[in-house]
């Protein structure tokens, strides 16, 4: 224990390795099952990363991200959430998902990674690496709002709107797996997001008329 | 200046008559200058309009602060003290700024006085870097004892938070004699303590700021605040620049329910690194942060006795208030609150302990002491075996609170409440209860607005006034809308950028009655001057030109807007607008009525309805005022049932400090919600909504659950612990 608080004062920091090592076995394991390793995940000098699950990782990863239908390409630790990665490290950036509890309560940054929805705090961005990623600004724009998206704007179903982008992302898949669903199927649906202006009873509202308009 | 219109005149406004619109005359006030009109007059306020911004918020395209994205940014991080009570002896930065990625380390603040205090900050290229940055700092502190309950605080050994003491000199108001001879005559008497803990605004977008100072003698600085305007004088003493050199810009606001005035504690650091880096700094607190570190609701202790008449009138009201604002002063209203009693006496004083300070929470000091004020009344009603309702409403001159009282209680069906509390058959048990409020608003002379009819046509109404998510930028183009006779979608607002005309900030529930007016001046006064441009062309004196349908017409003619329009000069034309007093006013009432479920056999209390009738003068957009009375509704449910913070007295921590422990109203938990406006109120005047929604229905739900299952629960929140103890201690449930 002493051990382990005396390294984490020192810069080059042993113990954020040891993280990271922890990482390289989650992330970049999960990367190989996917075969993907060698294609889309770089290390920082652009030599291809050790496909040992125990070699330690330190510095960046080049990840390939499929976001909303585009390759993009991000710089990133491998210690980086997907949220962070969207957030802070493309360019420019898809800030639409928010972070807010930055621990997976709150699903304001909700994305959906083939077409299921996530809390990207909670995955890291090596991880996802290759997969479909969809963020609220794939679903719909200004200009052509999806009908959940419509539908909020016509309920009233946001008011400061910071948790808007994740019920609208949660309530866009849930519709496609659901497309008739009940009131309480929709509050089931909608318990990991969090409004704090208190916007539930319209975003309900919202959703019922949402499913009514694709049926 | 202003633009002097001609005084006495008639002008013409539209009205919409059998769902036709025509224009009437109608005679302004003496000084001239624009009106409202009858509230049922109104072609576009007073309707049900969709919020301008909601298509770029539900596409995830609108800027918020915790969304600037610059070349260059740095992402800041603070230090959070571990002690509750402590001196900053030394602070060690050398390894922090050594740590691959850190660009900047600064120390923070060097009082400790409640766990959390920040006491560094660093900036680095990405918010893990940062992080890793902030462990490697090394602080010194000399540390104090602490006390973190208003309970220990009052012990005469207890450590001191301030060396003046801990219990603020009380202020007193009332005839103390005079009370304890009323209470010796009446029928009954009621003697209790009622507690509200410490509630956090939670905004989902937490407190920060991003500055951009890269050197030189100017900085932007976006903000997520309720007033852009206390942000440049702030951030400029932190940058030792001119108030003015600072521009501060807040696009859109992810809450802050009285939360966000000024930089804060997060923002003079941000400056800080900001100028050490001569880069952009984002410092947005973390969740853990923000539970710690800005103010909160202050919690309250009040020991009441009431006393009434057999007839039911409250004759005598004795109160005890303690504000338990942590290190600050807390607020809360003085008892008995919305009632009179015939003689009353109050001594109202503040408990600090070593917690971060209060601050404005959504109506500050309302709801803690609505919901003693409202659980008393309840508890004298019962006592006499008077109908609650009956008891309030005779103990209510307003006719105000009568007509909002029958219409809440006829959308509840007060006939359905149990007239035994805990009376019915099977466990779970069904109660109703009501509550009342009041608040003040109203507006000020701060808001500068301008409205600029271009030559193409284009309108633009601009003030530097922020949008919470209260539907600011709606209103305020539908306001220069209706009175150009265009649809909203032909206006442009720009708002939240110092650079524009001052405004005030968004508390008291006073930005729509403060801004309103002066949007309405302002495109009264374009109005005019158009009308002066386009008289000739029409063949008509100014007074009898008129703009409805997206048309100006005049003695039989009509121009289209684009043709009209083609009439300015280049430059177009701009009117200035400042507030009126004839276009605002203050002072709301608001009932609330409340359904709950309460499982006799689990604790567990389930809302089922809420109703909540709430007079606002003009309704500026009734789509929006009903989301905003939900969301008092929902707030108040929260406040009520769920949320409080919970400290460790040993240890001075929070013991719940994430969305995880501190449990904010979620979708499972919603009731069906009946957001009233109450039309009864004919006022022709804007009045701001924000805050009253909270108040009543705090009390409405405690008095609900004592009719359902016959616990009276006086601390707050009411979790099953306490109705399960209730009921065993002999509540009135079979």
């Amino acid at each position: 224990m002493t051990k382990e608080h005396d390294e984490t004062s020192r810069p080059s920091d042993p113990s954020r390795r040891k993280f990271l090592k922890g990482v390289g076995i989650v992330g970049a394991g999960a990367a190989i099952a996917g075969g993907l390793l060698e294609t889309e995940l770089r290390g920082e000098r652009g030599a291809t990363v050790a496909a040992t699950a125990n070699a330690p990782m330190s510095g960046t990863v080049e990840v390939a991200l499929q976001v909303n239908g585009e390759r993009r390409a991000v710089q990133v630790e491998p210690r980086t959430t997907l949220l962070n990665a969207l957030r802070n490290h493309l360019d420019p950036p898809l800030t639409g998902p928010k972070l807010v509890c930055d621990m997976g309560t709150c699903g304001a940054c909700t994305v959906l990674v083939d077409d299921k929805p996530i809390y990207s705090c909670l995955v890291l961005a090596v991880d996802t690496a290759g997969k479909k990623i969809t963020t609220v600004e794939g679903l719909g724009t200004a200009e052509q709002p999806n009908q959940v998206q419509a539908a909020f704007v016509a309920d009233d179903a946001l008011m400061c709107g910071f948790c808007t982008p994740g019920f609208v992302t949660t309530l866009s898949a849930y519709l496609k797996k659901n497309p008739q669903p009940t009131l309480d199927e929709l509050r089931e649906a909608c318990k990991g997001n969090f409004c704090r202006c208190g916007t539930y009873p319209r975003v309900f509202e919202a959703a019922l008329k949402a499913a009514q308009q694709k049926a | 200046m202003q633009q002097q219109p001609p005084k006495k005149k008639k002008i013409k406004v539209p009205k919409v008559v059998n769902g036709q619109e025509t224009m009437v005359e109608i005679e302004v006030d003496d000084t001239g200058g624009p009106v409202w009109g009858p509230n049922n007059g109104h072609t576009l306020l007073n309707h049900r309009l969709t919020r301008v911004d909601g298509l770029v918020k539900v596409s995830g395209a609108a800027r918020y602060t915790y969304d600037v994205h610059l070349p260059g940014m740095l992402y800041g991080r603070v230090l959070r003290a571990p002690h509750a009570h402590a001196r900053v002896k030394k602070v060690d930065l050398s390894a922090a700024l050594k740590v691959p990625g850190v660009k900047a380390a600064v120390e923070g603040l060097q009082d400790v006085r409640y766990a959390g205090t920040p006491v560094a900050a660093v900036a680095a290229t990405t918010p893990e870097l940062a992080e890793d940055g902030i462990r490697a700092i090394v602080v010194q502190y000399e540390v104090l004892p602490h006390v973190v309950r208003a309970e220990d605080a009052i012990k005469p050994d207890a450590p001191k938070v301030f060396d003046e003491g801990n219990v603020q000199a009380a202020n007193s108001r009332g005839d103390k004699e005079k009370v304890a001879a009323a209470l010796a005559k009446c029928a009954a008497v009621v003697e209790a303590e009622y507690r509200t803990p410490i509630v956090h605004h939670s905004c989902l977008e937490t407190h920060g700021n991003v500055v951009d100072y890269r050197g030189g003698d100017a900085a932007t600085v976006y903000a997520s605040t309720q007033w852009t305007f206390s942000i440049p004088g702030d951030a400029a003493q932190e940058l030792g620049l001119k108030q003015s050199a600072v521009t501060a810009i807040v696009e859109h606001m992810g809450g802050g329910f009285g939360s966000k005035f000024g930089i804060g504690v997060e923002g003079a650091l941000a400056c800080k690194l900001s100028k050490q880096a001569s880069a952009p700094v984002k410092l947005m607190l973390t969740r853990h942060d923000e539970f710690l570190i800005p103010v909160n609701r202050s919690g309250s202790w009040q020991k009441l006795t009431g006393g009434a008449t057999k007839d039911g009138k409250l004759v005598a009201v004795e109160a005890t208030q303690y504000r338990l604002g942590g290190n600050d002063e807390g607020s809360q209203a003085g008892q008995p609150y919305i009632y009179t009693a015939t003689d009353f006496y109050r001594e109202v004083s503040s408990i600090h302990t070593n917690e971060a300070g209060s601050g404005a929470m959504r109506a500050p000091g309302h709801p803690q002491a609505s919901f003693a004020m409202e659980s008393l009344m309840d508890e004298l009603a019962y006592k006499l075996n008077l109908d609650p309702l009956e008891f309030r409403k005779i103990n209510l001159k307003d006719p105000a609170y009568h007509r909002q009282l029958e219409r809440g209680a006829r959308e509840i069906d007060w006939s359905r409440r149990n007239t035994t509390p805990g009376g019915g058959a099977g466990p779970v048990k069904r109660g109703l209860g009501c509550g009342v409020g009041v608040w003040g608003g109203g507006g000020s002379p701060q808001c500068k607005v301008d409205v600029t009819i271009g030559r193409d046509g284009a309108v633009t109404v601009a003030c530097g006034t922020q949008d919470l998510g209260t539907g600011t930028r709606t209103y305020t183009r539908a306001i220069v809308a209706e009175e150009l006779g265009l649809q909203i979608a032909d206006v442009h607002e720009q708002i939240g950028n110092s650079k524009l005309g001052a405004s005030n900030p968004s508390g008291g529930s006073t930005t729509a009655a403060s801004l309103a007016p002066a949007v309405k001046d302002a495109a009264y006064s374009a109005r005019m001057m158009f009308a002066e441009k386009v008289a000739p062309l029409l063949g008509v004196k100014p007074e009898e030109v008129t703009f409805a349908g997206s048309k100006v017409s005049g003695g039989g003619k009509s121009l289209s807007w684009s043709q009209a329009c083609a009439a300015l000069p280049a430059t177009g034309l701009t009117a200035h607008g400042e507030w009126k007093v004839n276009l605002a006013d203050k002072g709301v009432h608001g009932a609330a009525f409340a359904e709950v479920e309460v499982d006799t056999e689990t604790g567990h209390v389930r809302p089922v309805k809420i109703v909540h009738v709430q007079d606002v003068g003009l309704p500026l957009n009734r789509l929006a005022i009903e989301s905003q009375i939900n969301g008092g509704m929902i707030q108040a449910m929260g406040m009520a049932l769920w949320e409080g913070r919970v400290m460790d007295a040993a240890l001075g921590l929070m013991c719940n400090p994430s969305f995880e422990d501190y449990k904010i109203p979620g979708s499972l938990e919603m009731p069906e919600l009946v957001p009233l406006i109450d039309d009864g109120d004919t006022r022709e005047a804007v009045i701001g909504v924000g805050e009253p929604p909270i108040i009543p229905t705090v009390g409405a739900i405690a008095n609900a659950v004592f009719n359902a299952c016959g616990v009276r629960v006086r601390e707050l929140p009411i979790t099953p612990d306490k109705i399960l103890m209730g009921l065993w201690k002999g509540g009135q449930t079979a």
